[in-house]
């Protein structure tokens, strides 16, 4: 190979000199993994609360509807027939997100 | 020692962070290394865009596919941050500058000088290119993937920016082994490699 003895050198010249302060970068991103974690509770939370009290506000006005639509089946006073439903689609939807939490990582 | 694949699976898995700053502990070496030498010179960006590629790392951590190596994967965020602050930055002067033509070749220049100026004197792909065949001893096909280039480009890469530093150091009447001498002082290994 023609280039070998320069291609040794080159390997010498652009190795990597060690960078000062490994310990204080590391605590640097850790800081900012921490900040971030912070950053994306609360909004996971404020969005969270505001999605939860629309959902309330619209079952208790969709109450009538819900239980007239399952009327033909259950015999239950409307709001509870309309607990049932929200509980069994809440149930279905934990039940999606808990077992598809880990997928990227066996793909 | 346990595995990065260990790491990640912990950090996906259970939001270990204890497990991912045992990764960047492991590879930030590596990684600032990696962008010292793409910024040519310009040391605080680099550190500036190392911080970022971790937390980039951190926040998409469930897309590292277990197939290739998690280094790999690291410094491909790496040089997609750097890419990304280059074009951002495009119209400022952010990167060095070329080595200067009229250089006085009895000069003592220190390696680490010399380094960034010949780092100047390439183009960003080339110089990636170059950085991790040489510095971070990956293969034509793994920097491809790095760097999302074909391989011929990378193979094309390699070859003119090599032609293009032995041409200057031709030029200056510099031997890179004369000026890494002078400098006397022994790089430290990478992280990864060692």
């Amino acid at each position: 190979m023609p280039d070998s003895t320069f291609d040794r050198e080159l390997e010498a010249l652009l190795e990597y000199t060690e960078p000062p302060q490994p310990e204080a970068f590391t605590m640097n991103v850790m800081r900012s993994v921490k900040r971030e974690q912070r950053t994306r509770r609360v909004i996971l939370w404020a969005f969270g609360l505001v999605g939860a009290l629309f959902g309330l506000a619209g079952a208790v006005m969709l109450s009538g509807s819900i239980a007239r639509l399952f009327a033909f089946t259950i015999t239950m006073p409307a709001t509870e027939t309309m607990q049932v439903v929200l509980f069994i689609v809440a149930a279905a939807a934990f039940y999606t997100w808990f077992m598809n939490d880990d997928l990227p990582l066996n793909q | 020692m346990i595995s990065d694949m260990e790491l990640v699976a912990l950090v996906t898995s259970s939001n270990d962070q204890a497990a991912f700053q045992l990764l960047v502990e492991r590879h930030q070496a590596a990684i600032r290394g990696f962008l010292r030498r793409l910024a040519a010179g310009d040391y605080g960006t680099a550190d500036d865009l190392a911080q970022e590629t971790f937390l980039m790392a951190y926040r998409k951590m469930h897309t590292f596919k277990s197939t290739g190596s998690f280094v790999s994967w690291l410094h491909t965020i790496a040089y997609r941050q750097f890419l990304q602050f280059t074009r951002k930055h495009a119209r400022q002067q952010v990167m060095a500058e070329p080595p200067e033509q009229g250089h006085d070749p009895g000069q003592s220049i220190d390696a680490e000088i010399l380094t960034q100026r010949l780092m100047g004197f390439v183009s960003p792909e080339e110089r990636a290119c170059l950085t991790l065949a040489y510095a971070a001893g990956m293969s034509h096909p793994e920097i491809g993937r790095v760097t999302d280039l074909p391989l011929g480009t990378v193979k094309s890469h390699i070859q003119r920016g090599k032609h293009k530093l032995q041409r200057w150091l031709k030029d200056h009447d510099h031997s890179i082994s004369k000026d890494k001498a002078k400098a006397g002082a022994a790089p430290a290994k990478e992280a990864h490699r060692a």
